[in-house]
């Protein structure tokens, strides 16, 4: 990675941590005051994203829905990478009629689309944020799975691993030493793309009405509000949707720059 | 009579680099001429250029193949030559041959493309082909696919697809690099037979011994140019170029043991002297090894010893059973019957646990020594994990021995910053071999340690070893398809053949005067230069 990318990325993330942790220093108003006489103003200085339908301010609304979708995606990213690093592990190492029954299990559900699995759990669960996280860390946890099982496997059964074996290392060294870096180091990179995709499912989700329920600031939400006025406020939809934007490319974009990393070391 | 083949002063170059500089030769009809050189000289360019494949910038004084000035030819002129006038055998018979398709109808497809024969008459000429080649069955032969057949009957399709278009040019690019001793004698055979029938053979080989059978003319090659040539007998025992007398030096076969094969720098001479003898004591006993993947048995009943200090060479085809007793040996796989000791301890089958402790007396060197490095380490990490047993990678406390095992396997400790696959070939298995005596280990398992190098690399790595032995009074299990490798290096030979061991004794009695009816065939397919 080349210098100005690192602190790029850096930067990047440090402004993201800090407004999900604490809006208040970026926006100190209150994205629920609702104030009719100030309804879709365009945006000014005042309003520099302009205000929705009950006068609330789009630009501290948006940086307070920040800690939502950002919240999810990483708990749904979290949920699904840590499922799939116990199946994943145990299809590695496990003896061969329990790794194909694992992979059956993981195929199965690969075959259905992920935001259709996503559905179907919420359909059971109802809506909400921890429904959400479930739905989107469930359906990301067999592709996962699937990767960390191969990653694991040709490791396993490298000639390098067979090399320290000869040279005396016990099990845990090689685990240590080989096993985990060579294995599980390059899924750092995917996980760093997986937040943005998570980000954008959990917004999808609420923009379906089926995630973070209104009157709370997120994204997807927001912009599912905002289609209703889009004739005569696009800001109302534009700003969550830059935002959704912003924060998924800038994750793709340091996953990628790890993967080179990865690929290139 | 003209040549056939008229090259003068001709470059072939890749983006500006010359990989073939002003190379000039002739061949004539019934003579073969061989080009030798390790890889990278240009010798597979040089021939690719003579069917105009050679991809790159071609420029000559004179070039021309039967006639034809080559430098003018168009696109359609080549494809006219090719297979037809000018023939090219390859490599490897499994990558060339099309796995979907009948052989027949691959050697008949040159055929179609240059004569007007019909189907049937086609088919017919492809038999004769195939008889030519002493292919058994030709008529049934013709109709599988080339994932049917053994390796040989593959080489034999591809001679006889090289023919079918009765060539008077004829290549053979490294046509039996890949085979074992016996396919090698066999094709060798055919070579022959087709220049005593008024073809000329070109052979492009890295191998001065093979091609001393055939050649009536050799070239050698270094960097794109040709360094020497002449006279098979002239080349062979007057060598003018200092070049061509290192590539001579280093052929093992009949050289005895302990003398280098190699100009070593001065500082690493190695007196020859015998090492003083150590009271006979058997560092590895192995007995009764077997070992079956499925039904298939891999090892059958295996048995030897390999004294201390002395090196056993295990040589034997591709598929006779040496890599997987060199794993049972190292207690990779568990035998089905048998044991393995070390210095009188029980080795295998054993459990991992309870024999760690004597994994620091047996070390291994693979062929391809950089699938064994873990790919994040660098030289002086990979160095520092081995001596720490894999409790530190950075340690300065390590530096100094770390520089000490570089300085022992003839590299420079500068080298420790690097990343192993910034190395060349020879390097990478010296550091290889520094990373296995890092626990000063007593019994080094070396499976095909040189198989991948060039001669003159080979040479350099065969002498570092066998000073090594003579300092530390390593044993080696020396385990090599290379007969005249096994020669040079071994104090006992055992013989693998189909998994099992058909013959072992004393390297001069196995060599001088073999018992087993498989030993003889492999020794008389042997080529020799002493």
């Amino acid at each position: 990675m080349s210098r100005t990318a690192k602190i790029l990325g850096t930067v990047f993330i440090l402004f993201w941590l800090l407004t999900a942790l604490a809006p208040g220093l970026i926006a100190p108003g209150d994205p629920l005051a609702v104030d009719p006489a100030q309804a879709f103003h365009a945006p000014s200085l005042a309003h520099p994203m302009g205000t929705d339908e009950s006068g609330r301010d789009v630009f501290t609304r948006v940086i307070h829905g920040a800690g939502d979708s950002l919240y999810i995606g990483l708990a749904a990213t979290a949920l699904g990478m840590g499922i799939a690093l116990v199946l994943g592990t145990a299809a590695a190492l496990a003896p061969r009629w329990l790794d194909g029954a694992i992979l059956r299990v993981l195929e199965a559900l690969y075959a259905v689309p992920s935001l259709l699995l996503a559905l179907l759990i919420i359909a059971f669960t109802g809506p909400g944020v921890g429904p959400a996280i479930v739905a989107v860390g469930l359906s990301t946890a067999p592709g996962y799975a699937r990767l960390v099982r191969s990653q694991i496997r040709s490791v396993k059964n490298s000639e390098m691993l067979e090399a320290a074996t000869v040279l005396g290392r016990g099990t845990w060294l090689k685990v240590q030493n080989h096993l985990v870096p060579n294995a599980l180091r390059p899924l750092l990179a995917l996980v760093t793309l997986g937040i943005g995709q998570a980000v954008i499912w959990a917004a999808a989700l609420s923009f379906l009405g089926l995630g973070t329920p209104p009157p709370a600031p997120e994204w997807g939400a927001m912009l599912s509000a905002g289609r209703t006025y889009l004739h005569l406020a696009w800001w109302l939809s534009f700003f969550p949707g830059l935002a959704i934007v912003v924060v998924a490319a800038g994750a793709t974009l340091i996953g990628r720059s790890l993967g080179g990393k990865v690929n290139a070391a | 009579m003209s040549p056939l083949l008229e090259v003068e002063n001709l470059s072939v170059g890749f983006a500006g680099q010359l990989a073939v500089d002003s190379v000039s030769f002739e061949l004539s009809a019934g003579e073969c001429l061989a080009l030798v050189g390790e890889s990278g000289s240009g010798k597979s360019v040089t021939a690719r250029s003579l069917l105009g494949l050679s991809g790159g910038k071609v420029s000559a004084e004179k070039f021309s193949v039967l006639g034809q000035d080559a430098t003018a030819m168009s696109e359609r002129a080549w494809q006219q030559m090719r297979g037809n006038s000018v023939a090219m055998i390859l490599q490897d018979a499994l990558m060339a041959l099309d796995p979907l398709r009948p052989v027949g109808r691959e050697i008949a497809d040159a055929l179609k493309e240059h004569s007007s024969l019909s189907k049937p008459e086609r088919t017919a000429k492809v038999r004769e082909a195939l008889e030519a080649v002493d292919l058994p069955e030709p008529a049934w032969r013709m109709k599988q696919r080339s994932s049917q057949l053994s390796g040989g009957m593959r080489q034999r399709v591809l001679i006889a697809q090289a023919m079918i278009g009765d060539p008077q040019v004829v290549i053979a690019d490294e046509a039996t690099t890949a085979l074992d001793s016996r396919l090698t004698a066999l094709v060798l055979e055919q070579l022959r037979a087709l220049k005593n029938a008024g073809r000329a053979v070109l052979m492009i080989s890295h191998d001065l011994a093979q091609v001393a059978q055939l050649a009536d003319r050799i070239a050698v090659m270094r960097a794109g140019k040709i360094v020497e040539a002449g006279d098979t007998d002239q080349v062979l025992n007057r060598p003018q170029h200092e070049y061509t007398r290192t590539l001579l030096r280093a052929i093992p076969s009949g050289v005895p043991r302990f003398q280098p094969l190699s100009l070593a720098p001065p500082k690493a001479a190695v007196v020859a002297q015998e090492p003083a003898k150590p009271a006979r004591m058997p560092a590895l006993v192995v007995e009764d090894l077997s070992k079956s993947f499925g039904k298939h048995a891999a090892v059958q009943g295996a048995g030897f010893v390999v004294q201390q200090g002395q090196t056993l060479g295990l040589v034997g085809e591709s598929g006779s059973g040496k890599t997987t007793t060199a794993r049972l040996v190292l207690g990779l796989e568990r035998p089905d019957t048998g044991s393995v000791r070390l210095f009188g301890e029980h080795f295998a089958p054993q459990r991992e646990a309870q024999r760690r402790y004597l994994r620091e007396n047996i070390g291994a060197i693979y062929q391809n020594p950089l699938g064994s490095f873990d790919p994040r380490y660098n030289v002086g990490q990979l160095l520092t994990d081995a001596l720490s047993a894999g409790r530190s990678k950075r340690g300065a406390s390590y530096r100094t021995q770390v520089s000490r095992l570089l300085e022992q396997v003839e590299l420079d400790p500068a080298l420790g910053s690097r990343n192993p696959r910034e190395l060349s070939g020879g390097q990478r298995q010296r550091l290889a071999i520094a990373r296995a005596l890092a626990p000063r280990p007593k019994v080094l398992v070396l499976d095909e340690p040189v198989s991948a190098l060039d001669v003159s690399i080979q040479a350099t790595v065969l002498d570092l070893l066998d000073r090594l032995q003579q300092e530390t009074g390593t044993s080696y299990l020396f385990i090599s398809h290379d007969l005249s490798v096994i020669e040079h290096m071994s104090d006992t030979v055992a013989v693998m053949y189909r998994g099992s061991i058909v013959e072992q004794g004393a390297t001069a009695d196995v060599f001088g005067d073999p018992q087993h009816e498989y030993t003889r065939s492999l020794l008389t397919a042997m080529p020799r230069l002493r």
